[in-house]
């Protein structure tokens, strides 16, 4: 009966030996095993991304001429707009960089905008990631911000060789220097919550005793420009904030855009001189 | 040899479909996960050797591709594999109903041992249980819907590569 018993138990006992051997095995081993996997899978991934890219093509050719009349009169509209931005923003740069040499202050960080198409969304209850069509062929670095028109995106984590991967702000493990818009105090930021059928939470702390928001009264959230993102780019709504434990400061709520979890291009600040 | 890597290309078409369909289903925060069928097939059909190797080699392309300790997955997945090789000669595991049972309570073992071990990371895990919960309640669903034609592709695709070999020689 023991010899049967233990024969048994043989497979788990090897398992064990295996595992107790893989956590002592050099990190660099595993480091390449990874990396070798992933690209493994990758170029299946990137195909299939393609072939999206290629279902709306396709569909947009279906579209009729009146259809795409209307949309360039639209498109002419949005352009004209941004022209006066585009016009006002260099004016405001000119008057900020005089202000600057007669202060004397050290140049900000300059980027360079990297536009990426979304590969894949991996939104899990225990993770919010992105991989996106660039990577090390691009020269994208670890830690770069990603933005996109509504905000504040992430932060790349993993750079493979034709792909990388973001970490959205709605993963629960990150975290980020905030500041409520017009206000220079910091606040620290943490993706939170993730529901099912509605828009990601994030939290915030340390937030002053002299702030409050309701779902009335919503607060802008931007990045504080502590940390690899560049100061002012939206985060958030900050929709509830109330007393911390210690008296000292508040807690607060964040709600997320809701099209964060439909992006299909995002683009990657890459720092021009990184330190 | 062969066996082992077909039945491994098989288990990756599985895991690039569901990230397809994740990918779709992310904009609702529905998420599918089936680690359960890595292994039925595998530690049901499959000699022990060559059906624990398929089952290691596609734990570790998840782990490649998810934002934890590289190995988590194939750790979880083989220890699910052998408890059910061991109790593989009591159940009818031919049969595509079973094979499809064992698919749905490997998932939730797995499912469940892995948000015990993730959900840590979590400012406030309690918040994170509903997600999860309807998380899992999709991904069983999914299972039971294409269970049955995933474990026919895995038995065509593992004939196709020992032709003319006994089913008998499994059972060793």
């Amino acid at each position: 009966m023991p010899p049967q018993r233990f024969d048994q138990a043989r497979p788990f006992l090897t398992l064990g030996i295996v595992v107790i051997l893989w956590v002592v095995l050099p990190v660099g081993f595993k480091a390449f095993t990874r990396a070798s996997f992933f690209e493994l899978t990758a170029p299946a991934q990137v195909a299939a991304s393609r072939l999206r890219d290629l279902q709306d093509y396709w569909s947009l050719r279906a579209h009729t001429d009146d259809q795409l009349i209307e949309a360039g009169r639209d498109l002419a509209r949005v352009n004209a707009s941004y022209a006066v931005s585009v016009q006002q923003n260099g004016e405001l740069r000119d008057q900020v960089n005089r202000l600057k040499e007669l202060l004397r202050m050290p140049a900000a960080e300059n980027y360079r905008f990297e536009h990426a198409r979304v590969v894949r969304r991996d939104f899990s209850g225990w993770w919010q990631r992105l991989i996106i069509r660039k990577g090390s062929n691009y020269g994208i670095p670890v830690g770069a911000p990603v933005v996109y028109t509504g905000g504040a995106v992430g932060r790349i984590t993993e750079v493979h060789a034709y792909t990388s991967v973001v970490e959205l702000i709605s993963n629960p493990s990150v975290r980020l220097a905030a500041a409520i818009e017009g206000d220079t105090r910091p606040i620290s930021f943490q993706g939170g919550e993730n529901p099912t059928f509605g828009p990601a939470k994030a939290t915030i702390e340390f937030v002053p005793l002299d702030v409050f928001a309701s779902p009335m009264l919503p607060k802008k959230l931007v990045t504080s420009g502590l940390g690899a993102f560049p100061p002012g780019i939206t985060l958030g709504t900050i929709t509830k904030v109330e007393p911390s434990t210690d008296g000292l400061f508040k807690t607060g709520e964040v709600q997320l855009d809701p099209t964060l979890a439909e992006l299909t291009e995002v683009t990657v600040l890459v720092p021009l001189n990184p330190e | 040899m062969r066996r082992c890597l077909v039945i491994f290309l098989t288990l990756i078409l599985l895991w690039l479909l569901v990230a397809q369909a994740n990918h779709l289903l992310a904009p609702w925060h529905v998420y599918l996960f089936v680690g359960g069928m890595f292994i039925t097939y595998p530690a049901l059909a499959m000699p022990s050797r060559a059906g624990l190797a398929a089952t290691l080699l596609a734990g570790l392309a998840m782990d490649a591709a998810t934002p934890v300790p590289f190995g988590l997955h194939a750790t979880l997945l083989a220890t699910a594999h052998l408890l059910i090789f061991n109790i593989r000669d009591r159940v009818p595991r031919d049969d595509t109903i079973t094979r499809v049972v064992v698919a749905l309570l490997a998932n939730l073992g797995v499912f469940l041992a892995f948000s015990f071990l993730e959900v840590t990371r979590n400012r406030a895990p309690g918040t994170a249980w509903p997600r999860l919960v309807f998380d899992l309640l999709c991904s069983q669903a999914g299972i039971a819907l294409i269970g049955p034609w995933f474990f026919a592709l895995q038995a065509k695709s593992d004939a196709w590569v020992r032709p003319g070999r006994a089913l008998a020689q499994d059972y060793d």
